[in-house]
């Protein structure tokens, strides 16, 4: 990643609080993602008939489930599945989307209507329904469900990167290279990617998190992981029909969600702080 | 001083026209889990549809929820001597719906559609014994069959087997259900609700007693029972087991639950490894605890059993146990040439939570015998094409059935309809003793071949019928003269408010 | 900007004619035999073929498809394999309903997610900036079927306020109808709300550390001046655009809502279709879905457009 603004200002300020907290939240849950099977106090499928549905106490800390299993170990080994599955879309989509609208927004003339026009009939399928569609018509697993929200994010990334290259390019050091006659490849990533990322960070953090949560949904709905294995979009569908009795099945997976989400976007925010050398300039 | 007058008189007017319409609700909501797709009751599979059937069609015979056979649109019936040869007497001056006098020609004229093969009705199976319909006059049929069948009568109360029109094209029987039944059809809105309204001419007289029924399609557990605590319905039908704890305490409701002879159960094809030798069969049944699956799967609500025969059957057959036998199922596991066991896949329906809960379990007891399962939800989209009857071990399960024949006869005899199409199962021995209950009509004759036959269905392992589970419905406690039917399905007649 | 919308409704109907060849395609390879769906367990093999000529199911896809396709544009959307009655009827009631929880969500995101993102850009810094960023924050986290979740055992469940089900038709009273929709539509906005509220904010922080607003300051022209007419409508560009995208994932979110409530929605068709591999009944949602997604990209288009003179289409401005 180029960051020529970060080389050149002499940088001694603390890092924003957004940062530190969501970068170390975010590293904790990678941790668990990793470790979780060596960190849970039981194993992830072990059923206990006479444990059914107990609610949270000392031994089971967010109580167990329909099975008697204990939801903590569940959602432990869940991160695992909802997290890869989160950060793996979201490459897909930002290694696939990012250049193509880069391209589209400088070039302008036949690539961009070529890519546009792609990226218009990608993009009028709504998310959800790719997904729906993909999975309909073959056998669920997790890595489809990764590739299906990949794909689904690519025409918003592309949409995005040539709308901010648009903006960028209405800059003037934008003109200015062009008046000094720079070569288009040269404009495109020295003056106009490096100021594009902002937004496009931001983006990419929420776009972690829709697919997280689209995965989860995904799951939700019966078409991503498969029991017993969890995560934990499938741990709240499974446990919907014990809401009234036993919420915490629902709800314990669902912060890990939340939490794990609040993390990502911590991070954003906190890397927006960085990276985006206009609000520095105010600050300063 | 004369308005202030007139403006009182009219509020107690309209007090009074008003007060007695709230008190007596005429009108009942009641929930349904799925969607209902075929109004014709011809080609029903769901449990839904087999709802509206009772409830807008009359059979020949019905089913009390004390499970006594009762004259439905028959008065009465008889056979012969060797009951090959049924005749039956039909009720005079009932109506359709759209006025039509019932005749026995629209009892020869459903039973035609029934057994035709455009319709491809689930009960084909059943006129296929027909081998003549006559109408000696208008109030009399008589089926001659083509082998003796005591339980002829019996099996009118068949779902499929309502009466419908013969002045009627298949178009409009498919779209527009006109029966003889205690309510009228009024619309349907797919993915929303079924409209009914009394019929005022039903031949029960006095009956109906609710003035409009409305089926409320809510497929999500969580928020049918909800709306039944909030009162924006007045019954649940079919209330998933694992949500009976939750209404223990609640005040103005009543949960109603009743044993049935609907069985879950799980398929080995027999025609395929591993499962084609008798001995991992015997192994896979040894090794399952069909006590702990009633408790995982149904939450207690329920009983383990052999075969489709329920527990709560005099002919159950009390001397087989239930205890899991893991030495056993190893040593005949090695027998057999799988010493460390193997791998395999339980499919399992999405969306059928008893069924995919014991999917789980399985693979849990499984593992005690090291065979290592994975369970693999299909949608029920996929179910017909590329699971039932082709892969080699699925969950799987069925309503009750009429009579014991059709409760046993289609899954273990070697011709019977599902067993052809799921598990390949073929015994010699099996198939005598099935073929000898269907003609008998003596009950002690009948008791000792049902019982060697579940005693045969443990010892052969066809697949593996896990428990007949409990059917409920949870209603307002001020609705009266309704009680929850074994045969899953809801009588309204006698139901109203108070 | 007549010819440029005149060449906008032309994208429309090519992207749907390439979407309908699309999902034509995708829908045939769908496992599952149709005639043997329509006809169950019990069918013969004679009887399957005989409907499979009788449907058609022999010719050649491409004669397959322009039969569908010919059907589509006289607005005949063919018969439901499952229901065996026709589709159009049907999808128009799951429409109405869907749009009905569409629009009201639709509303509420633009006018509250921008009101709160403009709110917390022009107190930067201040108290009611933090409270509106954490609780975007925290909205922002939680998916639409877990709002569901929490909102049933919540509302429903302890509070009992609100019923579970999100749907009454209007005869029962238009109060009664209401206080049936607030929970669907609560699951639905919250998260789109906090998006387009951190969206606007950012996008609105931005402009106003401009040249072009700090010149207008430094001009001297009153700050709320400076916030309508420059920053306002240069930061709503991208939220717009966002706007767009999130009626896709409005759409998402109406399947799952409808799914979780009981709703006879276009998203609760689509999944039942889906589960009942009722190919036409699918094929038919699809295209409807593609249709009203394609309209609401359009009018995000136009306004972006609209709003920014400087990439007006069908103008030279490649520079």
């Amino acid at each position: 990643m180029a960051l020529p603004s970060m080389a050149s200002a002499p940088r001694r300020r603390p890092l924003p609080a957004s940062l530190v907290w969501g970068a170390g939240i975010f590293a904790f849950v990678l941790f668990i993602a990793v470790a979780g099977p060596f960190l849970a106090p039981f194993d992830y499928d072990q059923m206990n008939i006479l444990k059914r549905m107990q609610a949270p106490s000392a031994v089971h800390w967010f109580g167990t489930d329909e099975f008697g299993r204990d939801v903590f170990s569940r959602v432990l080994y869940g991160a695992r599945l909802s997290i890869a599955m989160g950060i793996g879309a979201t490459m897909i989509s930002l290694a696939i989307g990012v250049p193509l609208g880069l391209i589209a927004g400088y070039y302008r003339g036949w690539p961009e209507e070529a890519i546009m026009r792609g990226v218009d009939v990608l993009i009028s399928i709504p998310p959800i329904m790719l997904g729906l569609l993909i999975l309909a018509v073959t056998t669920p697993s997790v890595w489809k469900s990764a590739l299906a929200v990949g794909v689904i994010y690519v025409p918003i990334m592309v949409r995005l990167t040539r709308s901010v290259c648009l903006e960028v390019m209405g800059e003037e050091f934008v003109e200015a290279a062009k008046a000094r006659g720079e070569r288009g490849w040269y404009i495109l990533f020295s003056e106009i990617l490096p100021n594009a990322w902002p937004p496009i960070i931001v983006e990419t953090a929420l776009r972690v998190t829709f697919a997280i949560m689209l995965g989860a949904a995904l799951s939700f709905l019966g078409l991503g992981v498969q029991p017993p294995a969890s995560d934990w979009g499938l741990m709240i569908a499974e446990a919907r029909p014990f809401i009234h009795q036993a919420p915490w099945i629902a709800v314990a997976p669902g912060i890990a969600l939340v939490i794990t989400v609040i993390a990502i976007n911590l991070l954003g925010d906190g890397l927006r702080e960085i990276l985006d050398p206009r609000m520095k300039r105010d600050r300063l | 001083m004369r308005k202030l007058f007139l403006t009182a008189a009219l509020s107690v007017a309209l007090m009074g026209g008003a007060a007695p319409t709230v008190l007596a609700q005429n009108s009942l909501v009641a929930t349904i889990n799925a969607n209902p797709n075929n109004l014709w009751p011809a080609k029903a599979t769901i449990g839904e549809e087999y709802n509206i059937a009772v409830l807008v069609y009359n059979g020949l015979v019905r089913i009390t929820p004390d499970l006594k056979f009762e004259p439905d649109l028959a008065e009465s019936w008889e056979s012969n001597e060797d009951a090959t040869v049924w005749t039956f007497k039909l009720r005079k001056g009932v109506k359709f719906h759209h006025g039509k006098e019932f005749k026995a020609e629209d009892v020869i004229k459903t039973f035609e559609l029934i057994g035709s093969k455009e319709v491809a009705s689930r009960a084909k199976s059943h006129t296929d014994l027909i081998a003549k319909m006559e109408a000696p006059d208008d109030y009399t049929v008589r089926f001659t069959l083509t082998e003796p069948y005591g339980g002829w009568a019996e099996l009118m109360i068949e779902r499929q087997l309502k009466m419908v029109p013969s002045d009627r094209t298949l178009e409009q029987l498919t779209n527009e259900p006109i029966g003889t039944g205690p309510f009228k059809f009024v619309s349907y809105q797919p993915g929303d609700k079924v409209v009914l309204e009394k019929n005022p001419d039903y031949f029960e007289k006095g009956l109906p007693k609710l003035d409009r029924i409305t089926l409320r399609i809510m497929p999500e557990d969580a928020v049918k029972i909800a709306a039944l605590q909030a009162g924006d319905v007045d019954l649940v039908w079919n209330l998933p087991l694992e949500a009976i704890e939750q209404f223990k305490d609640t005040k103005g409701i009543t949960v109603d639950q009743k044993p049935t002879a609907t069985w879950d159960g799980f398929v080995l094809n027999n025609s395929i490894p591993p499962f084609n030798d008798m001995r991992v069969r015997q192994a896979v049944y040894k090794a399952i605890d069909k006590r702990q699956l009633v408790e995982f799967a149904v939450f207690g609500h329920g009983a383990p059993t052999h075969s489709p025969i329920p527990p709560t059957h005099p002919f159950f057959n009390k001397d087989i146990s239930f205890e899991p036998d893991i030495a056993g199922a190893k040593k005949l596991l090695a027998e057999a040439g799988y010493p460390k066991g193997f791998k395999i896949t339980i499919h399992a329906p999405a969306g059928r939570p008893t069924r995919e809960r014991s999917a789980v379990a399985l693979q849990q007891m499984l593992k005690n015998v090291g065979i290592d399962a994975q369970v693999e939800r299909i949608p029920y989209n996929r179910w017909g094409a590329t699971i039932s009857g082709k892969v080699p071990f699925y969950m799987d399960g069925y309503f009750a059935r009429p009579t014991l024949d059709t409760s046993t006869y289609p899954w273990f005899h070697s011709q019977g309809s599902w067993n052809t199409r799921m598990w390949h199962y073929k015994s010699e021995r099996m198939d005598a003793i099935l073929d000898k209950a269907r003609g008998t009509v003596d009950p002690e004759e009948q008791k000792k071949l049902y019982t060697e036959f579940q005693k045969v269905v443990v010892e052969e392992v066809p697949g593996v019928v896990m428990y007949s589970q409990n059917f409920v419905t949870a209603y307002k406690d001020k609705l009266k003269g309704y009680t929850t039917h074994p045969y899953l399905w809801m009588d309204l007649r006698t139901a109203h408010f108070e | 900007m007549f010819g440029y919308l005149l060449q906008r409704l032309l994208y429309i109907f090519v992207i749907v004619a390439v979407m309908s060849v699309l999902i034509f395609w995708i829908t045939q390879i769908m496992p599952g035999n149709v005639a043997y769906m329509i006809l169950g367990d019990f069918a013969g093999m004679d009887q399957i073929l005989a409907l499979e000529q009788k449907l058609g199911l022999h010719d050649p896809i491409h004669v397959q498809y322009w039969r569908w396709a010919q059907g589509l544009l006289q607005f005949d959307l063919g018969d439901s394999l499952i229901m065996e009655r026709p589709i159009a009827p049907i999808l128009f009631d799951a429409i109405g309903n869907s749009a009905i929880l569409a629009l009201s969500s639709i509303g509420l995101v633009a006018l509250v997610g921008i009101w709160l993102g403009v709110y917390s850009a022009i107190h930067h810094g201040k108290a009611g900036d933090h409270i509106v960023s954490l609780a975007t924050y925290v909205t922002l986290a939680v998916p639409e079927f877990f709002w569901c979740v929490l909102l049933i055992i919540l509302f429903v469940g302890y509070l009992g306020w609100f019923p579970a089900t999100g749907y009454t038709s209007l005869s029962e009273g238009f109060f009664v109808w209401a206080q049936h929709l607030i929970l669907p539509v609560v699951a639905l906005v919250m998260g789109l709300m906090a998006h387009v509220s951190r969206l606007t904010r950012s996008s609105m922080l931005e402009v106003m550390h401009s040249q072009y607003v700090l010149a207008a300051r430094a001009k001297g022209v009153p700050e709320g001046l400076v916030i309508r007419r420059h920053a306002l409508r240069n930061a709503l560009l991208p939220t717009i655009t966002v706007l767009a995208i999130d009626v896709g994932v409005l759409m998402g979110g109406i399947v799952v809502v409808e799914t979780i409530f009981s709703y006879p929605g276009l998203g609760r068709l689509l999944i039942f279709a889906i589960q009942q591999m009722d190919v036409p009944l699918i094929q038919a949602c699809l295209i409807v879905v593609t249709i009203v997604y394609a309209v609401a990209n359009l009018l995000a288009d136009i306004l972006y457009t609209f709003l920014n003179p400087r990439i007006r289409y069908g103008s030279s401005v490649n520079g």
